[in-house]
């Protein structure tokens, strides 16, 4: 028996305890009275005080910095140029992140089918994209007359639908949302088809035994499940793509990065230029989350509500 | 009477050097429930799934109500069906699964009406108010906005079979449709699929819950290894009991 054992020495005391049994319920009910307290006092009071102290003083040590020259900042921040950049920047976004998911269903649903060439080549397609940097992709696309200099779609042995060079056919902003759009469409294949592998096999199940088509299940069963998981990797995603499509930089396009860039080589105002780009990304960076949040809060009640809405219409009482 | 539903001939299924189910054949009258014992491993799981083509088998044949199931005769050969042709073949075929698999994002009354409306395309108020009709059979109107998860899993699992029921399935199968659920809320389960027999359903189960099989089952089958060793009235199958395999099980369920 080790002496620091408590019960041991409870158990050694060779005086047994006193108190009689009435006195010892007595005390027992007291103590079940007793109010309770936080144990360490002050201690989370303390802590969320030195945190906002020094939350302060960083605030305070950039918003009272004058280099950083807010009210050049301020003169920016509105400025048309740097407007129309911005739009440029949320249309390049958009866009490519549009193309990209579609792209993404696409190769998922191959990665996942029976077909062992449309799995193989699935599986080629992000392997290719997810190794290239985008940046290569980038000057690739943009550059892509020098590779193949007259583009035609048309149907092979039928008519020709357009045809034209390839530089005129493909503007820069074209050829920028192509490599962001391949590049994201790689990433979230992957994160489409973890998902859909995460919703149970006992929802295929249910759905074949209802005598319910593949393309059925997948549209009504499984993808809306799926869905809800991908939700927060593919926002993650677009902010990211928010931030790497200021690349186009490197073949000009003026989002803006690049429109900040091009006033501050000209007027040398570079470090408020910066922090207009900053303040601007904060804003859509916002935005986006409250968006993502929302539409996570949405796809999770979103049946519920609709339970409540068919109950409503059945003129039934609300639970 | 002699109006056979269902009828396996000579199932056999193969996984890899595996023999699981090794020439099952079975028979099942219209309005008939038959309950399917054995231990563990028996192949009783293969043999249900088999009879909705969730499971290709290795050879034999499926027929429901006379049309075999899976595949079309080409002269000397069967070839399987189109998938569509499958599905809706599988309309016929009602299946209770013992973890329920209830759609989770849809509530009670849209996991009803979803396979009527989408696969036999009955308009939503036609669907609504028979979906409603089945609810209130297995006992479970008062839930029909509630959503799985907010349900037990005896009533999960009577959702399940309201599901089922509501393609208007010529045989319904039940794997183990008690298993999963704790023991208070088995009665509530079993009940409802006593109703249902009574109602004149045919009905293949899976089932360890000897008491059931006795009062509902008019016939009883026992599998092991793959066959099926035993086939007559429960009582033949647990009194006879010739089999020691049979009385070995019977002896720890009971
Ligand atoms: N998909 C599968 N692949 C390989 N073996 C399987 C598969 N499904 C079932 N089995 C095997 O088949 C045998 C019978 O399984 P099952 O039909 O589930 O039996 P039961 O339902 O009677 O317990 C078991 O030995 C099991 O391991
Ligand atoms: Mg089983």
């Amino acid at each position: 028996m080790r002496p620091s054992d408590p019960s041991a020495l409870a158990e050694d005391d060779p005086v047994p305890s006193p108190t009689s049994e009435p006195a010892r319920h007595g005390r027992m009910v007291e103590l079940a009275g007793l109010p309770i307290r936080q144990r360490g006092g002050h201690r989370r009071e303390i802590i969320a005080v030195a945190v906002l102290a020094v939350l302060a003083l960083a605030v305070w040590s950039v918003v009272s910095n004058e280099a950083l020259q807010w009210d050049i900042v301020g003169r920016y921040m509105l400025d048309i140029r740097i407007l129309n950049g911005v739009w440029v920047t949320i249309g390049l976004t958009a866009a490519s992140m549009a193309v990209g998911l579609v792209l993404a269903v696409i190769v998922a649903l191959m990665r996942l089918s029976g077909n062992w060439a449309l799995r193989q080549a699935a599986l080629l397609f992000v392997w290719f994209f997810r190794s290239t940097p985008v940046l290569v992709l980038l000057i690739i696309t943009f550059n892509l007359s020098l590779f193949y200099p007259t583009l035609t779609i048309g149907i092979p042995g039928g008519p020709t639908l357009i045809s034209g060079e390839t530089h005129t056919l493909i503007s820069p902003f074209m050829a920028a949302v192509l490599a962001f759009a391949l590049n994201e469409a790689a990433y979230s294949a992957e994160i489409l088809r973890s998902s859909i592998t995460a919703v149970s096999t006992g929802q295929w199940e249910a759905g074949t035994a209802l005598g319910m088509t593949r393309a059925r299940i997948y549209r009504r069963v499984v993808l809306p499940q799926a869905l809800r998981i991908a939700i927060p990797p593919l926002g993650n995603d677009t902010i990211n793509m928010l931030k790497g499509t200021s690349l186009v930089a490197f073949i000009a396009v003026f989002d803006l990065m690049y429109t900040a860039q091009s006033i501050y080589q000209l007027t040398y105002e570079v470090v408020p230029l910066l922090v207009v780009v900053t303040l601007w990304y904060i804003v859509l960076v916002t935005v986006l989350s409250a968006v993502q949040s929302l539409l996570e809060r949405r796809l999770r009640g979103r049946s519920r509500k609709l339970g409540n809405a068919a109950r409503v219409v059945a003129g039934g009482k609300p639970a | 009477m002699n109006d056979v539903v269902l009828e396996a001939v000579n199932l056999s299924k193969r996984y890899g050097d595996d023999l699981v189910l090794d020439g099952v054949t079975l028979q099942v009258q219209r309005g008939q429930t038959v309950c399917v014992m054995g231990p563990s491993g028996a192949g009783k799981t293969s043999f249900l799934r088999c009879l909705n083509h969730l499971e290709k088998p290795t050879s034999g044949a499926v027929f429901i109500d006379g049309e075999l199931l899976g595949y079309e005769h080409r002269g000397d050969h069967l070839v399987e069906l189109p998938k569509r042709e499958i599905a809706r073949q599988r309309r016929e075929v009602g299946m209770v699964f013992q973890s329920f698999n209830l759609f989770t994002h849809m509530s009670v009354l849209q996991n009803v009406m979803e396979a009527p409306v989408g696969v036999l395309g009955l308009d939503r108020k036609q669907a609504r108010s028979r979906a409603e009709e089945l609810l209130e059979t297995v006992g479970m109107a008062h839930k029909a906005h509630a959503m799985p998860e907010q349900l037990s899993g005896g009533q999960q699992q009577r959702v399940a079979i309201a599901r089922a029921l509501a393609m208007r399935p010529k045989v319904m199968l039940f794997d183990e449709p008690t298993s999963a659920l704790d023991p208070e809320l088995v009665s509530e389960v079993l009940e409802t699929m006593r109703r249902l027999s009574d109602l004149g359903m045919t009905m293949i189960v899976v089932t360890h819950e000897i008491g059931f099989a006795r009062e509902v089952a008019a016939r009883a089958v026992f599998m092991d290894a793959g066959r099926i060793v035993e086939d007559g009235t429960v009582e033949d199958v647990f009194r006879g009991a010739a089999n020691a395999r049979v009385r070995d099980f019977l002896g720890k369920v009971l």
